[in-house]
């Protein structure tokens, strides 16, 4: 049997962060990975990420892949790909599969990161061909370019819902509603508001009750539902579309922790059956780590760090580094980690009632049920303000951790405060010069640059936009309103690309001005 | 057609070079190395195989080798996964009804 220092289940962004923090020290590592590629789920996501500077904000999820990738490389960590683990003992014998070996390995420590599942839910037709998984949708276009289908019915308003939806716009597919039987969307609003702005509409309290075809799907009937969640007769809307997509939550992949006899617990703020660990990852079983999704559904930001918390674990458990090392290492990594589970969306406010932010604005219902902010509402918040000529606005209304658009601003516009989930405000007496670095670093896509009247009856708006074909300058269509309805006609002025805007082009509309408050969207006519 | 040309974001997806395959007796077009099942999908195939008791068809579901309803006759060789299978030159890829292929 092979002898390993450390052995690390999963190359995910856990999995390849410990592996990371284990092999630099010196430490015979070795990581099996069930995939052909490494990088778990961080090379499906193609979007900006939220967080600080510390954790890649504004850095996209595929970007932060090979970066880590890299990392990994020069640390020499040995990563064996095709390769699935299927059994873990206590005494940190690990069985691993590939193709039709079986060989069995010993492990000093183990570090268990092997993500989550994703979960379904069933209805009339659910097993046809053109149901899929979100999962799937997102290998099928991120990685292989292939489009899931042409009209996409999306069941499931969480984050993973929502960025899901909008990389089915930016593959070119049609998505003809999103719905959820929940009465709140479980995601963040900016990127509710991003998808709501295309035209994409919102169906909260409703559910599949029915897919149709007989070979796959052909279209898919939806109904209201009662607060038992039960589908109300004649409530029934019928989508003529070839694919429903399902985005219905994540599960630990915990099975083989179980296996291995550490103790577990049923925990539904962690997504479900997860170890007990202490807050560093370590189990039961002393030298048994559990790092990422698998001890509780996160993001790959937190993934990141649990994973170099293990590995830090790991290296003194092994005598590679002193335990004054680890603690102090261990102490900034825990207020990285920290910083991420604040604000509305931390995994101890789940299932919890939101009604004000922090700083004491209500919330906005009309984004909680349909996606979008009311032209009304979104004067409430401290990013939006009035000024002459070109100021940004700010349409960001929850708090969450996150603060690109603070470091973003060269002229000190906008700041968010010492708390990374305070709401963006516009400095007092700044003076925007209109370079749009803002709107290209905003995770939500929630910036907007706006010059209310240009002296001439009209007004300005600038808007990020990350969709093909990219509207010619001069070209003439539709200012779109924040759920997507045509409000007015719109010109094309202007749209930049430059390399620090990362593929979000800038694409700026002359409008009415009566509609510099109003339109958020441009569509080609 | 069901391939992205080009991507906002991804730019031209990077692909292998054009390989000729068979789905059921057909000549079809895929690109060298993706999973058999892209390919398919490229040229429009969402049934895979029928379940064995109910005759039920199934196409991709998870795209990543979980579930095993993309399974697939490929070469002769029955239950090949075919989102995690990489398509080659001249693969004969078969609809499996049960455990046979279609037709045999
Ligand atoms: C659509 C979507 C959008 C998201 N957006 C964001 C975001 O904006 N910001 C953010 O921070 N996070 C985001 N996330 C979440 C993030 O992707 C995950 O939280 C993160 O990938 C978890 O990392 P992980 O290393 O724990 O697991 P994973 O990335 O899932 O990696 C686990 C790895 O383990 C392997 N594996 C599993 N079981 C075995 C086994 N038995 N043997 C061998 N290998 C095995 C798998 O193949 C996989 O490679 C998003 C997720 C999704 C789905
Ligand atoms: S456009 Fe430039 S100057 Fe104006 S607020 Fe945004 S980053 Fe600052
Ligand atoms: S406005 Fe600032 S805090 Fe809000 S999503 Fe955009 S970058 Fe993040
Ligand atoms: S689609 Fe699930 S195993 Fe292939």
């Amino acid at each position: 049997m092979k002898r390993y220092e450390v052995i690390i289940v999963g190359a995910g962004p856990s999995g390849l962060s410990a592996a990371i923090e284990a092999a630099k020290r010196g430490i015979k590592t070795i990581v099996f990975d069930e995939n052909e590629k490494p990088g778990g789920q961080l090379f499906k996501q193609i979007h900006k990420f939220f967080g600080s500077k510390k954790h890649h904000a504004k850095i996209r999820g595929f970007k932060i892949g090979e970066e880590l990738l890299k990392e990994a490389d020069e640390a020499g960590v040995e990563v064996v790909l095709n390769a699935t683990v299927i059994g873990l003992y206590a005494d940190k014998e690990v069985v691993v599969r590939r193709g039709d070996e079986v060989s069995h390995y010993k492990g000093d420590t183990v570090i268990v990161a092997t993500g989550a599942a994703e979960n379904m839910v069933t209805f009339p037709g659910w097993t046809l061909p053109g149901v899929i998984g979100a999962g799937a949708a997102q290998t099928m276009m991120n990685l292989h370019g292939i489009k899931p289908g042409k009209k996409i019915l999306m069941l499931g308003s969480g984050n993973v819902g929502l960025v899901v939806s909008f990389q089915l716009l930016q593959a070119g597919c049609e998505v003809a509603a999103l719905v959820d039987a929940a009465p709140k969307i479980g995601g963040y609003g900016v990127h509710a508001s991003k998808v709501a702005r295309t035209g994409v509409p919102f169906y909260l309290s409703h559910t599949i009750t029915k897919a149709h075809g007989e070979d796959h799907v052909t279209g898919v009937t939806i109904s209201k539902v009662d607060e038992h969640f039960s589908p109300i007769e004649g409530t029934e809307k019928y989508f003529d579309v070839d694919t429903i997509c399902m985005a219905v939550g994540l599960s630990p992949m915990s099975q083989l922790l179980k296996m291995s006899g550490c103790q577990m617990e049923d925990n539904p703020k962690k997504g479900g059956q997860v170890p007990i660990t202490d807050e560093y990852g370590e189990t039961s079983v002393p030298g048994l780590f559990a790092a990422g999704d698998v001890s509780g559904i996160e993001e790959a930001s937190s993934a990141m760090i649990e994973g170099r918390m293990a590995g830090v674990c790991v290296a003194e458990y092994l005598g590679y580094c002193t335990e004054e090392e680890k603690e102090q290492i261990l102490a900034e990594l825990k207020e990285d980690l920290e910083s991420l589970r604040q604000g509305m969306f931390a995994p101890a406010n789940r299932g919890k009632e939101i009604t004000e932010t922090e700083e004491g604005i209500a919330v906005s219902k009309n984004l909680l049920q349909h996606g979008f902010l009311t032209e009304k509402e979104v004067e409430k918040y401290p990013g939006v303000v009035h000024k002459v000529g070109v100021h940004p606005v700010m349409e960001c209304t929850q708090n969450i951790p996150c603060n690109p658009c603070q470091d973003a601003c060269p002229r000190g516009c906008i700041t968010i405060g010492e708390n990374i989930t305070y709401l963006p405000i516009v400095a007092d007496g700044s003076k925007c010069s209109g370079c749009g670095m803002c709107v290209a670093s905003c995770s939500g896509q929630a910036i907007f640059l706006v010059d209310e009247d240009c002296g001439d009856g009209s007004a300005t708006v600038t808007v990020p936009y990350e969709f093909f074909p990219i509207p010619e300058e001069g070209s003439k269509g539709f200012g779109l309103s924040r759920n997507g309805e045509k409000l007015c006609e719109a010109t094309v002025v202007s749209v930049k690309s430059v390399a620090a805007y990362d593929h979000t082009n800038l694409l700026t509309m002359r409008v009415p001005k009566e509609y510099a408050m109003a339109a958020r969207f441009f569509k080609a006519g | 057609m069901n391939r992205i040309e080009e991507h906002p974001i991804l730019g031209e997806p990077q692909k292998g070079r054009e390989v000729t395959f068979t789905f059921d007796g057909k000549e079809m077009k895929g690109c060298e190395g993706e999973p058999i099942a892209m390919a398919l999908k490229a040229n429009g195939v969402m049934i895979h195989r029928y379940t064995k008791k109910e005759h039920k068809p199934r196409g991709i579901f998870c795209a990543i080798g979980r579930c095993t309803d993309c399974v697939m006759v490929v070469n002769g060789k029955l239950n090949v996964r075919t989102c995690i299978t990489p398509l080659e030159e001249g693969m004969v890829v078969q609809t499996q009804d049960g455990v046979t292929a279609k037709g045999a």
